[in-house]
């Protein structure tokens, strides 16, 4: 016998919050990535430290910054696993929870589970720097920017691989190059003047840059924090629709 | 029960282990770029990191280090596929019904994420000698000697780590954080980018229990970065022959091959 359900249409973003604590659920039971998240600020403030202790301040607010920014590497190996390993997204999908609540769910999951090393950054940022209220504010809203930039990114890149294991390979090629190579962990000052603009519209030097400049660790022309503020908000604002678009249009295509 | 032998008589079945995954290797780097880009890239983008934060004259030491650390990193990428072949693939049970052995199995993935890591080495060493002729520091067949033991011990030594470690991996879900904590953390406990005397003294004691202090001492010492007398340079050839057979032991016993 065939039995014909029909599911109401969806409002958008129905789901998010019961995917969220399903996400936080699960990733509350992955102590062993909890602590991975802290490896790559970790060592670079040891070196910071051994090295060139002066700019320990630059590095802590630049691990803050790079904390949130890896959390989009977390959604990216999320989505891939549960799509390609675990085919789960097929069978949460075909519910009436909407591509832009899976997306958006697992994101604020992930980053509730992984917020407490970025507290704990935030604290010794807080006694070293130290950071005055408008200063951590400004810390505070770019880290969230920057989340937003990754867990997009993170998002949409997962759709393109059919195994997890060429994902290694490719995010850790854009995370170190987004987060080591340019100008987060270490001033804006030290990067060759001439490429200046081109990590000033990566989002995480970007904010990097500017939280720099409240602490005094650099100096920005107007120029500069316009090019730094305005990539910054176009290029995550540009995302996260793509990303809210993309998840939407992939469901369509399967 | 049919074996290989008596179906295929001329097939030989020794000699061929090495060759296949050095294929399975090249395979796996040209379809795939950012495989090939990767290895090459990341211990650059972490060298220019530190000649930033750091004085100009500890480049060479540094390069150094990223040589050695590429080396020990070959651990991650073996753990990465052995794991990803048993548990997505289930191709080691096919391994484990052939005529392979597991040490030939081992030695085939180290071999085969080797060749992903060649053309970084071979950079890292030409900036070696070039930036280390610049400070003084010529390099000497004693150098190359030391040099290519250390990253020849590493090598064997953290590929066997990495295969034993996935031997225990239970999905895939855990391969990433596990291998990135294992092989970062042992890279970064040992002085490899930065002098060991730049270290707190309860951090050298810690240091000197991991074989790759010893390489980077070794090597250090032969190039003349680290002065070190010719009795400290065999103590320190001594010791790193001695940790890495210890450890090769220890991850031999923990690597599972077909008893599950």
């Amino acid at each position: 016998m065939r039995t014909e359900v029909t599911l109401p249409p969806s409002r958008p973003f129905a789901g998010t919050a019961a995917f969220l604590w399903t996400e936080v659920i699960v990733q509350s039971n992955e102590r062993m990535a909890m602590v991975t998240s802290m490896i790559v600020p970790g060592v670079i403030l040891v070196f910071v430290e051994i090295l060139n202790p002066a700019l320990i301040s630059v590095a802590l607010v630049g691990a803050i910054l790079f904390s949130t920014f890896t959390m989009g590497q977390r959604v990216l190996n999320e989505a891939a696993y549960l799509r390609i390993d675990h085919k789960a997204n097929d069978l949460y999908l075909a519910g009436p929870m909407t591509p832009e609540a899976y997306f958006l769910g697992m994101s604020f999951g992930i980053m509730i589970v992984y917020l407490a090393p970025t507290i704990f950054l935030g604290i010794l940022a807080a006694i070293v720097v130290p950071l005055t209220l408008a200063t951590a504010l400004l810390l505070f809203v770019l880290a969230a920017v920057v989340w937003v930039f990754a867990a997009s990114t993170g998002y949409v890149f997962s759709t393109f691989f059919r195994d997890n294991r060429a994902i290694w390979a490719y995010s850790s090629l854009f995370f170190n190059v987004f987060g080591v190579l340019a100008p987060v962990f270490y001033p804006l000052g030290l990067f060759p003047a001439a490429l200046r603009p081109i990590v000033l519209l990566m989002p995480p030097s970007a904010a990097a840059a500017l939280v720099q400049a409240a602490i005094g660790a650099t100096t920005l022309s107007p120029g500069q924090v316009a090019l730094a503020v305005g990539g910054l908000a176009v290029e995550t604002v540009l995302l996260f629709a793509f990303a809210i678009y993309w998840a939407r249009r992939t469901v369509r295509a399967d | 029960m049919a074996t290989a032998a008596p179906q295929f008589p001329n097939v030989p079945t020794r000699g061929r282990a090495l060759p296949a995954f050095g294929i399975v290797g090249w395979r796996w780097i040209s379809r795939n770029p950012a495989v090939a880009i990767t290895p090459v890239l990341l211990p650059f983008i972490f060298l220019y990191f530190l000649s930033l934060i750091s004085p100009p004259s500890l480049l060479p030491l540094e390069i150094i280090g990223a040589m050695l650390f590429t080396m020990q990193n070959i651990g991650s990428w073996t753990l990465g596929d052995s794991a990803f072949w048993r548990i997505e693939c289930s191709l080691q049970d096919m391994f484990v019904a052939s005529p392979l052995s597991r040490i030939r199995y081992l030695f085939g993935i180290a071999f085969s994420n080797l060749i992903a890591m060649l053309p970084a080495l071979v950079i890292l060493l030409v900036l070696l000698m070039w930036v280390g002729g610049q400070h003084g520091y010529p390099f000497t067949p004693l150098a190359a000697v030391a040099l290519f033991a250390g990253l020849f011990a590493l090598w064997i030594l953290f590929s066997s780590i990495g295969i034993a470690i996935s031997s225990r991996i239970q999905t895939q879900r855990e391969i990433w954080p596990v291998g990135n904590l294992t092989f970062t953390f042992l890279g970064m406990l040992s002085p490899l980018y930065y002098p060991i005397s730049a270290l707190p003294l309860l951090w050298q004691d810690v240091a000197r229990f991991f074989p790759t202090t010893y390489a980077a001492l070794l090597v250090q010492g032969a190039l003349g970065i680290t002065p070190a007398t010719p009795l400290q340079m065999a103590f320190y050839a001594a010791l790193l022959g001695i940790s890495a057979i210890a450890g090769l032991a220890i991850t031999l016993r923990l690597y599972r091959w077909g008893d599950r």
